[in-house]
Parts: C-alpha cells; structure tokens; sequence
C-alpha cells in the first residue's frame, strides 16, 4: 500500500469519526434547548391561565389568546401539586396516513383558584423545533461530506507535491545500474529528511560504485596474472610426468597436481572470457544464419554425441539471421549443447532443437532432476554437478544479456529446456 | 633437421628446446630478432618457430624475412592468446601454422611434424615403426601388412601420439589437439579414453600389443 493511501485513510477516517461525533453532539444539545424552550412557553402559558383564573376570567375567554393548545376541567380534590411534563408521540392529526409523527410535550397541573380545583393541561408540538434540528444535522452531514472530500484529495496533492522528491529519488535508485559509471543526481529538495536521504545514497552509490569497481579490477588482474604461472606449471608438470621412475604415490600426488592445476587452469580462462565479455571485447559482428552455426556446432561435437548415442531432432521452422559476433555465438551453443550431451542419459538420451522466428531451445532429456531455478545462472551456485567448472550457465547468460536476449528454463517430463527469446 | 626457437621467454624456450631435442630434432634458439636474423643467415633450418612478441620487435619480420630468402622453410608463429590480428597477419604473410600461448609441449612436436611432412623435407611421407607403418598423405595406417580400418578421430589420436614418440601425452593435451577448447574436459576425455580404447583393441588384433600404453590418470604414451 502506498505511504499516501495509508496516510490519507487514516485521516479521512479520523475526520469522520469527529465529524460523527460532532454531528451527534450537536443534535442532542439543540434536542435538549429546544426541551427547555417548549418548556419556558409552557411554564409562562401556565403563568396566563393561573393569572386569568385568578382573575375570574372564565377558562372560555382566554383559551383563545394563548397559542397553545389547553384543556381545563374541574377536578373535586387536588392530587398533583408540582408541574408534570410528559412527552409523546402521536400521528400527524392532519394526515394520519402518513409515516410523520409528532411528538408532543405537555404540562400537567392543578389549581386551586377560588377554591375551585382546576386541572389544566398545555400542549405544545416539539416537531418545527425537531425538523429545525434535523435540519442542521442534514447541513452538518453535507458539510461533513464535502469537507472529507475536499481534504482527502487536498491531501492527495499536498502530498504528492511533498513527496514527489521521495518517488524521483526511488525511481532513480531503482534504474541505478552499478555497471554503468552514472553519478545519480536527485530533484532538489528543500525538506531536510528528503534532502539527507538523497546525500545518504549519493554517497552510497559512490561507494558501492568505487568498491565494486575495484573488485571488479581487481578480479581481472588476479585472472590475467594468474594465467601464465598457471601455463608455465602446467607445462612443467608435463615434463615432470615424462619421468618414468615414479612410485605409486608420487604417481598419484602428481597425477592429482595436474588435475588440479588443469581444472584451475580452466576455470581461469572461463573468467577472463567472462571478464572480457562484460568489458565488451566482442563487438565485431557478422551476419549469421542461426540453423547454419547450429548445424556447425552440432559436427563439431558428433563424436560426443555419437559416443552416448543420442538422437538430435532438429526442428527448424524459420531461418534467421542475426548480426551477432560469431565467438560469442558459438560459445552459447557450444555451451548449451554441451550440457544437453554432458547431463543426457546414458541410454535412448535426446536432443531435440528448436528454431523459431524470434527465439530457439535446446531441450534434452536427462539424469539429473529439475535444477533449482534461482541460482541457475549463478556462478559456482550449489547445484554445480560434480566435475563442471560452474561457469557454463553463467556463461550462456552473459551472452545473453549481451545481447539483451531472454532466456528461460524449464522441465518437463524430465526434459529440460533451455529457451533463448533473440 | 634442424629448428630454430625464437622465444625470449627464458622458462618456455627451454622446455621447448629440450622437448624438441628428445623428439629427435636438432635445436637452436635465439631470443631476440637480431640474433635470429644472424642464425638464419649462417645455418639453413627445416623450420622456425617465432615468437611475435620479441623485445627487439615483432616476430612478424623475421617471418618475412624467412618466406623472402629462404621460402621453403617451414614457420610457425606463436601468439600470445587472443592476438587475433597477429595470427591473421602472420598466416598472410605465409607462416605455415600458429600456436596460442599457452600450449602443449605435445601439440608443438605434432605441429613441427605436421609442417616438416608437409614442407616435405626428408622425403618423409609416413612414420614408420616396427611393423606399423602411418602414411600420412594417404592417411593409411598398416600394420604388419594390412591395412587397419580406423575412424578419423582414431587415426588423428594415433598421427599425434606418433608425432610425440617416447613421451607421455596428457589427455588434456590430446582432447585440446582434436576438439581445441571446444569441448568440455570431462565429456572429451571420455571419449578420448573410449577412442583409444578402440584403437588399441584394433591394434591389438593385428599383433601390436604395445605400441600405445596407458598411464594411469596421466595419459597415454606410444611405443615405450
């Protein structure tokens, strides 16, 4: 969810709570004044009718100059001293069909004028004063409405605008490519956190940027200086092993020197091929029809393919032509081919390759199961099989990258296919 | 048959002359173009082997030099690897082969031979043992009379372990000299090993039983 969202939910459900609250509030406060003034206007009616009985006025005369609605009878003992106020509700004596209903407030009280009991009770509807407080609450309600609106998307933009250094710094560091030599120049800022954030990852950057140059560097020489030495040992454990006075045991130490200074050997070669494809070495290109390099390839390795008795299917439905630099192609077919011959089963083994408009698949069958799809492409990643130098995937895929292809694998029916989109 | 070794590097030349040496050539070295120029001048060579990256110069010159005086000498440049340009211009200017820093001491005697019989010096077309006989321009082997029916990378094996009598031919050195660094090491030296045994089963049917031999973990060796 994004920061802005969050924020904006929480402040929008905020407002609305208080503006709930608020609304209630406000409502039972004018319910509660509108009480106590029906009550005044009844308290002072009931002031009139005393003063006119008091008077001697008869009942008849002045009913008619007070506005409320008053019911006087004559009662023989008094039995209510205090005034009572009772409040009800009745239907609409207008329109008794309809669903508004009026609450009505009276005040019950008894007299004793000439020592005459009166019992006199004064009606009064609540309902213009509820209708008022209805009203207002309706106002509020829109108000609340429109204000929630207008404060969430006010928020909405104050907060993109403030933010907006925040995604321009993020999008920034997520197309920041270590491999590239760009300097990352932020929007300027004049909120301090936004601010120090950026100056955090320039320096950042640079540094990473710095150390992995000089790993990078570093990586390199290692590999080319290491790579004469490693001939030159080479070599001399050649001639060493022309000697033909050896015990078994010096035999074995020498024959294990050799295996490892070969494999060494090796695998040095494959990471300055590695090194020297990353740097860019291999730009000259030729036009290359893909079906004709394959069919290359594939003469060049028959005898392995021969040896383990593999069937190749070939299954070219386009010729392509591509611009690409003939060593680096063949490195990814002698690559990928390697392994579909290397990993095959040693029996009833198949090959089976495929050439479409924008993309070809090497698909084999084999002994090893499904390969863990995360480290695939990784150098000397855990899956390595025993006696592979590790670096063959690693390979196809800066090819790959080189050329800003895809490839995918998968396996099925214990098939594995590896599928480069050019 | 003389060669002479253009190389400055002190360690590599010597392992070349001695290695050279005990495949039965003659050998003499220079390690500079000046002190080239001058041995080629005195002495008549079969072939040369030049190093193109000389601290007087490019190995290049001497190359000229030779095809200019004396053509029918055969030349192989060495290059340190990846000098493309180098081995192009050296082939051009008429080097009958190239090697690429670094090498097999084995590929080397076989490449010397390969040009030497191609150069045709000694009038030796085939190499001849005892009751084996491989000619190459026909590329025929026969043993003990009869001809022996081998497949190409079985008669490529036995031209390279011939080329190399006496010594010990890693199998890292045979699977380079057929497949270069195309193959994998593990996968060519399976095939390696089940294409030697095969030649040796066929060998061994014509009554040669032990012209190739194993050497455990190591590699192979002709006629000990």
């Amino acid at each position: 969810m994004k920061l802005l969202t969050k924020s904006n939910i929480y402040i929008t459900i905020t407002t609305v709570l208080l503006f709930a609250m608020g609304i209630f509030i406000v409502y039972q406060v004018i319910l509660l004044k509108l009480d106590r003034e029906v009550d005044k206007q009844l308290l002072s009616a009931k002031e009139q009718i005393v003063n006119g009985l008091n008077d001697g006025i008869s009942p008849n005369e002045f009913l008619a100059n007070i506005g409320q609605k008053i019911y006087v009878k004559k009662v023989e003992t008094q039995t209510i001293f205090d005034n009572q106020f009772i409040e009800y509700i009745e239907k609409d004596p207008k329109d008794p069909s309809s669903n508004g209903d009026i609450t009505q407030r009276e005040l019950l009280f008894q007299t004793k004028v000439n020592d005459k009991i009166y019992e006199v009770t004064v009606c009064s509807s609540l309902s213009e004063g509820k209708k008022i407080g209805d009203y207002i609450a309706v106002v509020v309600l829109i108000f609340l409405v429109v204000s929630v609106i207008i404060l969430f998307l006010l928020n909405r933009l104050i907060s993109a605008f403030i933010w907006s250094p925040f995604y321009d710094t993020l999008s920034k560091i997520k197309t920041w490519n270590i491999k590239k030599n760009e300097i990352l120049n932020f929007k300027e800022t004049d909120i301090d956190e936004f601010h120090l954030l950026n100056d955090t990852v320039k320096d950042l950057t640079h540094q990473i940027q710095s150390d992995y140059h000089n790993l990078k560097e570093f990586t390199e020489n290692v590999s080319h200086e290491a790579q004469t030495p490693l001939s030159i040992i080479s070599t001399k454990l050649e001639l060493l092993m022309q000697e033909n006075n050896y015990n078994d045991k010096q035999h074995k130490l020498l024959v294990q020197t050799y295996n490892a200074t070969q494999r060494l050997y090796k695998l040095n070669e494959g990471l300055i091929l590695l090194t020297r494809i990353e740097n860019k070495q291999f730009i000259e290109t030729s036009h290359i029809e893909l079906t004709q390099a394959i069919d290359e390839k594939l003469e060049v390795l028959e005898d392995f393919i021969e040896a383990k008795q593999i069937t190749v299917e070939k299954c070219y439905n386009k010729h392509i032509t591509k611009d690409v630099n003939a060593i680096l192609l063949t490195i990814l077919l002698n690559n990928l081919f390697i392994n579909a011959i290397k990993y095959n089963l040693e029996e009833n083994g198949k090959i089976k390759i495929t050439v479409d408009e924008d993309s070809f698949s090497v698909e084999n069958t084999s002994y090893i199961d499904k390969i863990n799809r995360q480290f695939l492409f990784d150098r000397f990643n855990k899956n390595s099989i025993s006696g592979s130098l590790g670096l063959g995937l690693s390979l196809i895929k800066k090819i790959v990258d080189f050329y800003n292809w895809q490839v995918t694998y998968s396996h099925k029916d214990g098939k594995h296919k590896f599928k480069i989109y050019m | 048959m003389r060669i002479l070794i253009i190389e400055d590097e002190k360690s590599l030349r010597e392992d070349v002359v001695d290695y050279l040496t005990e495949n039965g050539y003659k050998c003499d070295f220079a390690t500079t173009i000046k002190s080239a120029m001058q041995k080629l001048n005195d002495i008549v060579y079969s072939c040369a082997l030049v190093d193109v990256g000389l601290p007087d110069g490019s190995g290049i010159e001497i190359v000229e030099h030779i095809k200019k005086n004396n053509p029918e000498m055969g030349v192989i440049i060495v290059t340190a690897k990846n000098a493309l340009e180098d081995k192009l211009q050296g082939l051009k200017i008429g080097a009958d082969d190239y090697l690429t820093k670094p090498f097999h001491l084995s590929e080397l005697s076989a490449r010397v031979y390969s040009v030497l019989r191609r150069r045709n010096f000694g009038g030796k077309n085939s190499l001849v043992f005892d009751g084996l006989e491989i000619d190459t321009t026909e590329k025929k082997v026969i043993a003990n009379g009869n001809q022996l029916q081998l497949t190409k990378k079985e008669y490529e094996i036995l031209v390279y372990l011939a080329s190399n009598p006496t010594h010990l031919i890693t199998k890292e050195a045979l699977a380079d000299a057929i497949w270069g660094d195309k193959a994998d090491m593990a996968t060519s030296f399976d095939f390696v090993y089940s294409q030697i045994k095969n030649l040796k089963k066929k060998l061994n049917e014509a009554d040669l039983k032990n012209y190739i031999k194993v050497v455990y973990g190591m590699g192979y060796k002709f006629k000990d």
